[in-house]
């Protein structure tokens, strides 16, 4: 069938992305209009800006409901499977709660562009999740990446917003390069920009793929924060505000994983899996160690945050080798994401509440005490504390173990896996260990019995859905 | 009757989350809450009732664990996105009751009920909250013993940590409290991650091309019966490649499950969790810990590592594991007499107490296995009472120590001391009281493999009595002490009625298992004697040398 044809024939399965970004565009453009100065409504700006951007999301998630899925799941620019299916879902869940937890923090001057870029990087998520074709996946990753740019640059005027945005800039620009240099070599290793026919030219591949893939992945490793392009996370997550924080550690993240499994498939020849397997081995152990270690010996909460975030990428790499040995669905990374949004989000969220009424959150220490200062915010932060441990009764339990069962399933075809199961156990404990400092200093008697009073309902919102899913999720093992 | 099962999990469950939901209003539901504990008790007596009087099933799988009630319904499945041989993996869940495991359910009953109903006496702040944990640390306890297959028992054993932690953080000690419970924490979580990599590995080796892998207790067992029954008796030339290659096979398996384990267990180089925690948790809490919750890795090793992998684990462990037990007698007896923070002697008494329990699952036969379940039932009820008159001393005296002004309590509090003297003498393993018969059997079954460990097991029980007796003299009738205690006695008596029934309640069921032991065996007869029917040939396959000793002696 004709590219274009293949192209209107999607755009309807395509509504609740294009919804997004068109709305995206058109709260931006709404911006233009909005009253400057000094006599502007702020307060109502505020409200008005973040209930048209939910409102907009209710539209998208209104037309996924709606739309009638094909039989046939696509072959030109888009496809509509699993991946799609699970990427579009993790962005609208992630956009409701960051666009609550955007309601009171977004910055005052630049509100119209804050959510116009917030509603485009959602949007572009189920973007690169249905990608067929290396052209529209590249098309989806920079939709996400321009915006982020702006984002980032209009959230905090002072040095450590600018330093983290140009460090970020020029660190995204390379990684495209790496991205753009990895997917020209599979372009020219098949003959197509379609994904499915380089997938199906991977079983004769070879090395040639192999290099290719680990180019992408290099490319894709700085959106998911792997160690080694991992340095500009603890400075972005410290330099920008606790919600664009929450954005960064999320958004990217869902992005870079949903284009990894695009990109690698589930074809992967014998011999592409002998190169790429190890690699992937390396880049998740080195990323766990650094992620863990590092976020051990951090004093600042933000810091220790970023390292964590990048602990979890380990994770979740080594759950993709899963994927390539075919013994796991994308599904275990979905769930294990979803779950990921829940705790770390609400996390970001109960932060967020007690920076609003007025506490700090910049040092683990500056917590000390909070159960009797802010009790509705600690109790949030203690369940997505121990959802991020990993113990039952809540959904980061079955995130681990589903990676664990994915690691281990593939243990029978390759031994190093269930090795690699064991270091990423180990880990979980590491983990343990910081996650509980934070959660013993939340209980830890203090002088500053001041207590909280300033009540934020969006972001109080934003945290109680996240705590509810993060304990309800425990009952269904594979919410993706 | 089989909604027992559910009912027993989810009652406490439910009742300590609502507590805990009540806030402020919960004062007045102390008495809710010690209610439950007591249904709790009197469904755990039912439940033991009706496995002691089922008949046990003539299973045609002849698998190792059948349990005698059974309740597993179909929405119990777990499906899970990760495939296995071209399955994908489809779990059913299943919860019943054995002879062992309603043993430890009548355990965790009664403790339940003695140390909350102690609790509303001895805890003056947020008692409805405690409470609460308890009953929560209650049901999750339950769903272990109660669980049928890897996925629950694993669920529920990760669980528990988390009011237990609770209750060790907020009503322990003042100034250790947070960083103890982040040791327990941090510990119980080094063990228990990555066994859940040793429990997958178990459920996905079950799953070959035509049959999708289980997690259900009864599969396995019934599966690992025959793989390790076949390697075992394969023609003599192979037979010896086919028990290596199995157990080379199943040995990350074994090894992960043991340190999981081993860890709860307080196995020897592991074990230094577990004085932190004795001595700075709650009295009250700590009986609950040191009479059921460290029993989770000896029941998970007679549970799951003997009869799913007798091979593997006779072959890289059954020694060094013995050796550790008999090791930890010896030490925790020594360690326990140089002590003078009570607490302290008590928690490493515990520790070589649960000596006697490694060395009769190590023993991996019918006596030896028979000694471990009986001794941790033994030992649950005693050391609970051993705790509870520390926390009785303690709220009298204001500390604990076997310092010259706390000498010479018998005569300040004589109820006290009598039952003191009597939990001693238990603890010590003197005839005719409970204490005695596991220890014996536990030896007696050692003693089939190797004379040494045996050896240094007894000269364990002549420590043991020492420092029990030790605890009895200056604590109780040391000389100097009468004219101090009435000094600072702070206004309370002797123990009251409230205080001393649980007490004697506790003693009488130590007298009663100590003079009528063959009930208990009769309940768990059945069920070690299918799984000493795999693991005894499997550790003689490896050990060939075992009855060695016996030989000698029956001429």
């Amino acid at each position: 069938m004709d590219t274009l044809e293949t192209l209107k024939s999607s755009l309807a399965l395509m509504a609740p992305a294009i919804t997004l970004i068109l709305g995206g565009s058109v709260v931006m453009a709404a911006s233009l209009v909005l009253k400057p100065g000094n006599a502007r409504d702020v307060h109502g700006q505020r409200t008005g800006m973040a209930i048209a951007s939910l409102a907009i999301l209710v539209l998208a998630a209104m037309l996924e409901l709606w739309r009638t899925m094909p039989s046939e799941l696509g072959q030109g620019l888009f496809r509509f499977d699993q991946t799609a299916l699970g990427s579009e879902r993790l962005a609208l869940l992630g956009g409701l709660i960051l666009i609550l937890m955007s309601w009171s923090t977004a910055p005052k001057a630049n509100l119209g562009e804050y959510y116009g870029c917030l509603l485009i990087i959602i949007g572009a998520i189920p973007v690169v999740g249905a990608s067929n074709d290396l052209v529209s996946l590249f098309l989806g990753l920079e939709l996400i990446s321009i915006p982020t740019y702006i984002m980032l640059g209009i959230s905090k005027g002072d040095n450590a917003g600018s330093e983290a945005t140009i460090k970020y800039f020029l660190l995204s620009a390379f990684a495209s390069g790496f991205f753009l240099l990895g997917i020209s070599y599979l372009y020219g290793f098949a003959g197509s920009t379609n994904l499915q026919v380089i997938q199906s030219s991977y079983a004769s591949g070879g090395r040639l793929i192999a290099f290719a893939v680990v180019l992408v992945m290099c490319g894709l490793a700085f959106r998911i924060t792997a160690v080694p392009f991992h340095f500009y996370a603890p400075d972005v997550f410290e330099g920008t505000s606790l919600t664009l924080a929450g954005i960064m550690s999320y958004l990217p993240k869902v992005a870079g994983f949903v284009a990894l499994i695009r990109v690698l498939g589930t074809g992967l020849g014998a011999e592409a899996i002998a190169i790429v397997a190890p690699v992937l081995f390396v880049c998740s152990a080195l990323t766990m160690l650094v992620g863990n270690f590092m976020a051990s010996a951090q004093s600042s909460l933000r810091r220790l945050l970023a390292y964590s975030s990048v602990a979890h990428t380990g994770y979740l790499l080594l759950a993709l080798t899963a994927l390539l040995h075919q013994n796991a669905e994308p599904n275990v990374l979905f769930s294990y994401l979803a779950a990921y949004a829940a705790m770390t989000l609400g996390f970001f969220a109960c932060l967020g509440e007690i920076e609003a009424a007025g506490g700090k959150t910049q040092l683990v220490g500056d917590l000390s005490g909070m159960f009797y200062r802010r009790p509705a915010a600690s109790i949030g932060m203690t369940v997505c504390l121990i959802s991020l441990i990993g113990l039952p009764l809540t959904a980061g339990f079955w995130a681990k173990f589903l990676v664990f069962m994915g690691t281990v399933a593939a243990g029978t075809k390759d031994p190093w896996s269930i090795a690699m199961a064991v270091l990423m156990a180990f880990n979980a404990v590491v983990a343990a260990g910081y996650y509980w400092r934070v959660l013993g200093k939340l209980f830890e008697k203090s002088d500053a019995y001041v207590p909280l009073r300033v009540f934020r309902p969006s972001l109080f919102m934003a945290y109680t859905i996240c705590v509810v899913l993060t304990l309800v999720w425990f009952f269904v093992p594979a919410v993706m | 009757m089989t909604f027992l099962i559910p009912l027993i999990i989810v009652l406490p469950l439910f009742v300590g989350l609502g507590i805990f939901l009540a806030g402020k209003k919960g004062n007045a539901l102390v008495a809710t809450a010690v209610g439950t504990a007591a249904l709790v008790l009197l469904m755990s007596l039912l439940l033991v009732g009706q496995v002691y009087t089922a008949g046990v099933p003539e299973a045609a799988s002849g698998a190792t664990i059948q349990p005698r009630l059974a309740y597993a319904p179909d929405w119990l499945q777990v499906r899970l996105p990760v495939f296995v041989g071209g399955h994908q993996v489809r779990w059913q869940l299943e919860f019943g009751a054995d002879g062992i495991g309603a043993l430890l359910v009548l355990l965790t009953g009664i403790v339940g009920l003695v140390t909350m109903s102690l609790a509303t006496i001895q805890i003056k702040e947020r008692l409805p909250q405690y409470l609460a944990l308890m009953l929560i640390s209650q049901s999750m306890l339950l769903g272990v013993f109660l669980s049928m297959d890897l996925l629950s028992f694993y669920l529920f054993f990760e669980a528990v940590l988390l009011p237990l932690v609770l209750l060790i953080s907020g009503w322990g000690n003042r100034e250790e409290a947070i960083s103890a419970s982040r040791k327990f924490l941090l510990y119980t979580l080094v063990g228990s991650v990555p066994m859940v990599l040793g429990l997958i590995g178990l459920a996905l080796l079950s799953a070959t091309p035509e049959r999708a892998s289980s997690v259900s207790f009864e599969t396995l067992s019934s599966l690992a019966r025959e793989t390790q029954l076949a390697a075992i008796s394969s023609a003599s030339s192979d037979s010896a490649t086919a028990i290596g290659a199995l157990a080379s096979k199943e040995q990350w398996i074994v090894w992960l499950l043991l340190l999981g384990f081993g860890i709860k267990l307080a196995i020897l180089p592991l074990h230094t969790w577990l004085p932190t925690t004795y001595s700075v948790a709650h009295p009250n809490t700590t009986a609950l810990i040191a009479s059921v919750v460290a029993k989770l890795g000896v029941f998970g090793i007679i549970r799951i590592v003997v009869p799913l992998t007798p091979i593997a684990l006779s072959t890289y462990a059954q020694m060094l594991f013995g050796g550790l037990g008999a090791l930890a007698i010896v030490y925790g007896a020594l360690v326990a007499l140089s002590q003078t923070d009570l607490r302290k002697v008590l928690a490493y008494s515990s520790l070589s107490h649960v000596g006697f329990i490694t060395l009769g699952l190590m023993s991996m036969n019918t006596e030896g296995l028979t000694g471990a379940a009986i001794q941790m039932f033994n030992h649950g009820i005693i050391t609970c009472g051993m705790f509870l008159m520390l926390a009785m001393v303690e709220q009298r005296r204001g500390r604990l120590s076997l310092a010259e002004q706390d000498r010479g309590l018998a005569a300040v509090y004589p109820r006290l001391g009598v039952m003191m003297v009597f939990f001693t003498l238990a603890g010590a393993g003197l005839p005719g009281l409970n204490g005695f018969v596991g220890e014996v059997l536990a030896m007696t079954g050692m003693l089939r493999v190797s004379g040494l460990f045996t050896g240094i097991a007894v000269l364990g029980t002549v420590l043991g009595a020492w420092y029990g007796l030790r605890i009895v003299q200056r604590l109780l009738f040391g000389s100097d002490g009468v004219s101090h205690s009435k000094v600072s006695v702070g206004g309370t008596g002797d123990i009251q009625v409230n205080e001393f029934l649980p007490l004697v309640g506790l003693a009488v069921v130590c007298l009663f298992l100590g003079l009528r032991p063959q009930d208990t065996i009769h309940l768990i007869e059945k069920d070690i004697a299918r799984i000493a029917n795999v693991s005894e040939p499997s550790a003689k396959a490896i050990h060939p040398e075992m009855d060695g000793l016996v030989a000698q002696i029956k001429p």
